[in-house]
């Protein structure tokens, strides 16, 4: 790989141990891939509280305010997690405060959320963005044609901290061309929720070998926002795709041949009713109906859907304990609009926390002997992680189904035929 | 026996083989605690990777599958070393970042020449594998 002069003296360690480390990481991940240089990165995007505190302190060491912008992911929320009455959260302040010292002192943004496009902060096409969270990756990837390459958490922050990342993988143009392509057959998508969008996209994820590009055809041109969000996002979640095209709707698909890149198709993987079916049965996994949680907001919340969950819960008690991920602004619009007051009277929560993979609510870590045992979604992302990281028992369904859930305590979803 | 491959994570270390056909994902996959596998169903499922060969076919799932990987170095629950068909980047940072030698793109069919069990040399830094048949 060549490095600028500058990237050499990052190299040889002449600004900060941290920055050194970080260099080393990049140049030798970039070799492994035969990576012909670094690009600077229009911004960064980290997970600090999803770091461990070790590494977090040798990649910063050192290091001082990067003059890129950077943001995170969402955090732990110890304080929050307390006033929930959740047992071990005393256990996770001292590390979170540790961590917020350094990413102050690095002048990084505590966004603090897994969708950062819905507060403003978006990518152009074209921009390159070096980011953890693969929700992140793929949303911001296919959704605005910002140029995301597969990376993991601790690489993410060496990315951060140097302000470039390896040229490789999505990053060149010729590898964001798909090669698996998605054709819906005989499916009547007009009574279609925001689940069938998560099911669809956890099946695709699933078929789709590593990280391959996939473009999915057969919706009408310029699908709703909040639902080309969820089939993308749900797909790196039961695999690893990482850049998944809409044809009509994403800025690199405006036909079908355009995301081809005039090339025929490895595979064409066929999505019918059968295949909706079958994937809403594996996302249930549970014995009895007793529902004991209710997570909404992975990704991070839409004002929309807050307004829907508002107006479901107005002047209702719920009988579990219900989370709604969003991020800081627009759980303040949802403060200012009334909604999160219904919600909060209901006696549900709205914070920007993440509801799925570090939901408190069911990590045993977090909630002690208060863990919830089972959880309801309508996030096949969610529903996958609170499953297999949580190892709570699931259930996947629609909006109101999980609302009702909530209300009643016990689970009346159907599976849709 | 001698077999080329292409360097990931540079290093040496030996062990016993643990050969899967399949995509493995630190995050979900692995218990960084005990370095047991904990998927329900799972063809590894309760078998321990500390300290072993694991031979697999290349990596998926969440991006925070280094910071796993970095806490099982750190217990010393992870893998020796990690040979697989094709890396891919979460897999590939991980191995570097907790300093795992890593190999992929192997010249000839490990599934067929490498058996659970069997000991294994890893060459990571010069791209060699030996097989030692137990």
């Amino acid at each position: 790989m060549v490095l600028t002069d500058e990237e050499k003296r990052m190299l040889a360690g002449e600004y900060a141990p941290g920055m050194q480390r970080a260099m080393n990481l990049l140049v030798k991940l970039g070799n492994s891939f035969d990576a012909e240089k670094l690009v600077p990165i229009t911004y960064g995007h980290v997970s600090y509280d999803g770091c461990p505190e070790d590494f977090w302190n040798l990649i910063t060491e050192g290091v001082n305010p990067t003059p890129h912008r950077v943001t995170t992911h969402p955090s732990y929320q110890p304080e929050a997690w307390k006033e929930w009455g959740l047992p071990l959260a005393d256990q996770w302040i001292d590390e979170h405060e540790r961590k917020l010292i350094t990413l102050k002192r690095l002048g990084w943004l505590r966004t603090e959320t897994c969708a950062e496009y819905l507060i403003g902060i978006t990518p152009r096409k074209g921009d390159v963005v070096s980011m953890a969270g693969t929700c992140m990756q793929v949303a911001n990837n296919s959704l605005f044609g910002a140029r995301v390459d597969r990376m993991g958490a601790l690489v993410a922050v060496a990315a951060a901290v140097c302000g470039r990342t390896p040229m490789m993988g999505l990053l060149l143009p010729k590898n964001r061309y798909a090669s698996h392509l998605v054709e819906l057959d005989d499916l009547d998508i007009s009574d279609w929720t925001l689940s069938h969008y998560h099911c669809i996209g956890y099946y695709i994820g699933d078929k789709i070998p590593g990280f391959k590009p996939v473009v999915v055809n057969g919706f009408s041109p310029n699908l709703p926002f909040d639902f080309a969000r969820a089939l993308v996002i749900s797909m790196p979640t039961s695999g690893a795709v990482t850049l998944a095209h809409i044809v009509g709707t994403t800025p690199e698909a405006p036909i079908l041949e355009a995301a081809l890149g005039n090339k025929k198709p490895e595979n064409v993987i066929r999505v019918g009713k059968r295949e909706i079916t079958k994937t809403w049965e594996r996302l249930n996994v549970w014995d009895d109906d007793i529902v004991e949680h209710v997570a909404f907001g992975c990704p991070h919340a839409t004002i929309s859907e807050i307004g829907r969950i508002a107006s479901l819960l107005e002047g209702k008690i719920i009988k579990t304990s219900l989370l709604i991920g969003a991020s800081i602004p627009v759980e303040a619009l949802a403060r200012h609009q009334g909604y999160a007051d219904i919600i909060e009277k209901a006696g549900g929560h709205i914070v920007s926390v993440c509801p799925s993979i570090r939901n408190p609510f069911t990590l045993k870590d977090v909630a002690g002997e208060k863990q919830a045992k089972s959880a309801a979604t309508n996030s096949a992302r969610a529903a996958h992680y609170l499953a297999t990281v949580g190892g709570v028992k699931v259930f996947f369904g629609t909006e109101e189904e999980c609302i009702n859930a909530a209300i009643t305590g016990r689970w009346k979803g159907e599976i849709p035929q | 026996m001698k077999i080329r491959a292409h360097t990931v994570s540079e290093g040496k270390a030996e062990g016993e083989a643990v050969v899967y056909n399949g995509p493995f994902s630190f995050m979900g996959d692995l218990d960084p605690a005990t370095g047991t596998v904990r998927v329900p169903r799972h063809p590894l499922e309760g078998k321990s990777l500390a300290s072993k060969v694991f031979v697999f076919t290349t990596g998926k799932g969440s991006g925070a599958g280094d910071t796993v990987a970095w806490k099982a170095k750190q217990k010393g629950t992870a893998p020796a070393a990690i040979i697989c068909l094709e890396s891919e980047p979460i897999l590939s940072g991980a191995a570097i970042a907790s300093e795992i030698p890593a190999v992929d793109r192997p010249e000839k069919n490990v599934f067929e020449l490498i058996k659970t069990g069997d000991h294994v040399r890893v060459n990571a830094t010069a791209g060699t594998i030996e097989v030692i048949e137990k």
